[in-house]
């Protein structure tokens, strides 16, 4: 039983940094409308900035901050100099992204080096509850997460800035007669969704080492997560990580554990054969025009 | 006229020295094809690291004297992106169009399976540091009109790798336990290498009167504690986290903080890099190195080996000894060269280097490569002291005689 728990417990925390990639992904695939496989790499630069500012002596919360904003500064100059172009040719900000994602693995390897990086853990603590091993930073990035996804959701669902962003993503053309800057709004939700990557990128590297491939690794879980829940839905991103680190723990616990990724995937192929808009629906992604 | 006698004779003489300088610097083309790039980076920039120092010694000492001419090394590198097909089109490349004598690479064991069938063909020695190439290197196809005739494996076949390690592991560990260990985990990664290798480390412990359960994780994984939370299930007195060392340098700190098991097996971790990482383990933990560890020199030539190859701008990694499985054998193929006498009669060269040996860096014991093009050496494994990141007690671990019941060899 208590492994089962910890089974349990551990899907949770597997879950949130696939949550926090899955959330970029959706608002930027889903709700701007550009299909950015470097976001993996934002993510990875997160992760390297980090372990940079904590190597150099920074507190690690403070080193997060400045990750996420350093990111959301790198997918402000990505969305300008580059994305902007591709606004109305999706297939062709892809082509870039996966470019663009090759061009920032090598920039790293250049700074730093090929080798993994990682840092102490923040906390160090490990709390048993019950039998069960619960790592305190592991619970501070879950509690992180459920911060970030509440904020997100209302200032979607709720705010202005987010009625405005969903209208036009129903209809542009409508919208921008209505006077709504949809182009400056497209470069915001690039860069919080970047901003995210770079938060994400944090704590994962005070979960784990990171090495300059990490983001491409994680970018497929990334697009699955919002894929699941439902493109542009942040309800939906979180269901759909909850779903992957479900199927994840349990069946690396009492599965094959060689198939765990696959495990996932199935899943996910599964949701949307049955379900293409998603659990809890979406957008349907970029329309090319 | 005699001013224009003196500058014809000036001018003869320039020209004759720049004739000779011509001479003395013709070149040994040599190819290395390593992942530069991609996911294999971190063994790959070892080849290179290896290549770079040992050209740049053998040309410093004067070059290489075959028959009437001295040669230096002239390294073509290539970048194969941990990616078979950039790997064959470089091996083309160097083979047909640049006509190198010799290739180093690639780290990756099925990609230098695919290399060995254009270097074979072209009669171009093949140098690859991997013990999977051991499930090929049969009598057939080392004969002289086989396949694999003209490529080596500079690393020890795999069972003897997998015999030294399992011998060093416990008995290093077995006077840390309270009771002796009975009950072991193998966790590696699910490629194709992972599959290789642990085939025969499972052999090898069972060999020692360990009960094994493997446990394979899907490549790339970053969180271990799923997995790690099965194995603590298990109650095994040893966790071996086998073949990658990243991975395992990513697995390994979350098996501690879950408690998973008395006792670990860090395979590929140097403890340099453990030193490096602070890591620290309440538990007995034991690192092995591929083949001799950087941050624990078994012998003094390899410390000062790895001050060069590191004075030579190579970052120190996890797996920065691999470089010591290619290094040797520029100096062992230099020496065959100049015996034979003939830079073009790759046959003679096969044939010498099957009958000479060479004493290098990478053992005390001189090298000889057996009837199927394989080497022999020993293993460093080491022990870290509990609660310390850079207290090690080291022991060489020489190979079994024999593969152990159940472990074909190959």
């Amino acid at each position: 039983m208590d492994i089962f728990v910890q089974q349990l417990v551990n899907s949770l925390s597997v879950a949130s940094v696939t949550i926090l990639i899955g959330i970029g992904i959706t608002l930027i695939f889903g709700l701007a409308g550009i299909v950015n496989f470097a976001h993996g790499e934002f993510l990875m630069v997160g992760g390297m900035a980090t372990w940079f500012m904590v190597g150099a002596g920074m507190n690690f919360f403070v080193a997060l901050v400045l990750a996420g904003l350093l990111v959301g500064a790198l997918g402000f100059a990505a969305e300008r100099c580059l994305f902007r172009f591709t606004l109305n040719r999706p297939m062709n900000g892809f082509i870039m992204s996966i470019g663009l994602s090759v061009i920032l693995q090598h920039a790293v390897i250049r700074v730093f080096n090929e080798f993994q990086k990682s840092i102490t853990d923040p906390v160090g603590m490990v709390w048993t509850i019950g039998g069960v091993d619960i790592i305190a930073m592991r619970a501070i990035v879950v509690a992180i997460t459920a911060v970030v996804v509440a904020i997100t959701y209302f200032g979607i669902s709720r705010s202005r800035y987010g009625m405005a962003l969903r209208a036009s993503v129903s209809d542009r053309d409508t919208a921008e007669l209505m006077g709504i800057p949809v182009r400056r709004y497209v470069t915001g939700v690039f860069i919080y969704g970047s901003l995210l990557a770079g938060i994400g990128g944090a704590l994962m590297i005070s979960l784990f080492p990171i090495t300059p491939f990490t983001g491409s690794v994680i970018i497929i879980r990334g697009f699955a997560v919002s894929l699941i829940g439902g493109l542009g839905n942040v309800g939906g991103a979180v269901v759909g990580g909850l779903v992957l680190g479900l199927v994840d723990g349990l069946s690396a616990g009492y599965g094959y554990p060689e198939w765990t990724d696959a495990y996932s995937l199935v899943v996910m192929i599964l949701i949307l054969v049955l379900r293409p808009q998603g659990l809890l629906g979406g957008t349907l992604g970029p329309k090319a025009s | 006229m005699r001013q224009l006698g003196l500058g014809l004779a000036v001018a003869a003489a320039g020209f004759a020295m720049a004739l000779q300088t011509a001479r003395a610097d013709e070149e040994l083309p040599i190819g290395v094809i390593a992942a530069q790039s991609g996911s294999f980076v971190s063994a790959g920039n070892t080849i290179v690291g290896a290549a770079n120092l040992a050209a740049q010694q053998i040309n410093d000492a004067g070059g290489i004297k075959v028959g009437d001419k001295t040669y230096k090394i002239k390294l073509y590198i290539r970048d194969n992106r941990t990616d078979v097909n950039v790997t064959i089109a470089a091996a083309r490349e160097l083979v047909n169009d640049i006509g190198v004598k010799a290739i180093w690479g690639t780290e990756t064991h099925d990609f230098s399976v695919s290399m060995a069938k254009i270097t074979g063909p072209a009669k171009v020695l093949q140098f690859s540091g991997n013990s999977s190439l051991g499930a090929v290197l049969d009598d057939k196809a080392v004969a002289d009109d086989g396949w694999l005739h003209y490529a080596f494996q500079s690393e020890p076949q795999e069972w003897q790798r997998s015999g030294s390690t399992a011998k060093g592991v416990l008995s290093l560990l077995t006077p840390q336990l309270k009771s002796p260990p009975k009950h072991s985990v193998v966790f590696v990664g699910n490629d194709a290498t992972g599959q290789y290798l642990s085939s025969h480390y499972v052999k090898a412990l069972e060999a020692e009167g360990q009960k094994v359960d493997l446990v394979q994780y899907p490549p790339d994984t970053t969180d271990f504690s799923p997995l790690l939370t099965r194995i603590k299930g298990m109650k095994p007195d040893i966790v071996h986290f086998w073949y990658n060392g990243d991975s395992t340098l990513t697995a390994f700190p979350q098996a501690l903080k879950l408690g998973v098991a008395p006792s670990y097996f860090l395979f590929g971790v140097d403890p340099g890099i453990y030193q490096e990482r602070s890591l620290k383990a309440d538990v007995p933990v034991t690192l092995s190195c591929v083949p001799v560890c950087w941050g624990s020199s078994p012998y003094p030539e390899v410390k000062q080996y790895f001050e060069k190859y590191f004075g030579l701008g190579a970052a120190k990694g996890p797996q920065s000894s691999v470089s010591l499985l290619y290094y040797d054998y520029f100096f062992w193929y230099a020496k065959a060269l100049e015996k034979v006498g003939k830079l073009d009669d790759p046959d003679a060269v096969v044939a010498e280097l099957l009958k000479s040996d060479y004493k290098g860096v990478v053992s005390p014991v001189p090298l000889v490569f057996n009837k199927h093009h394989q080497v022999t050496f020993a293993t460093e494994v080491c022990m870290v002291e509990p609660n310390t990141s850079d207290q090690f007690k080291c022991a060489v671990e020489q190979p079994p005689a024999a593969p152990p019941p159940g472990d074909n060899g190959g």
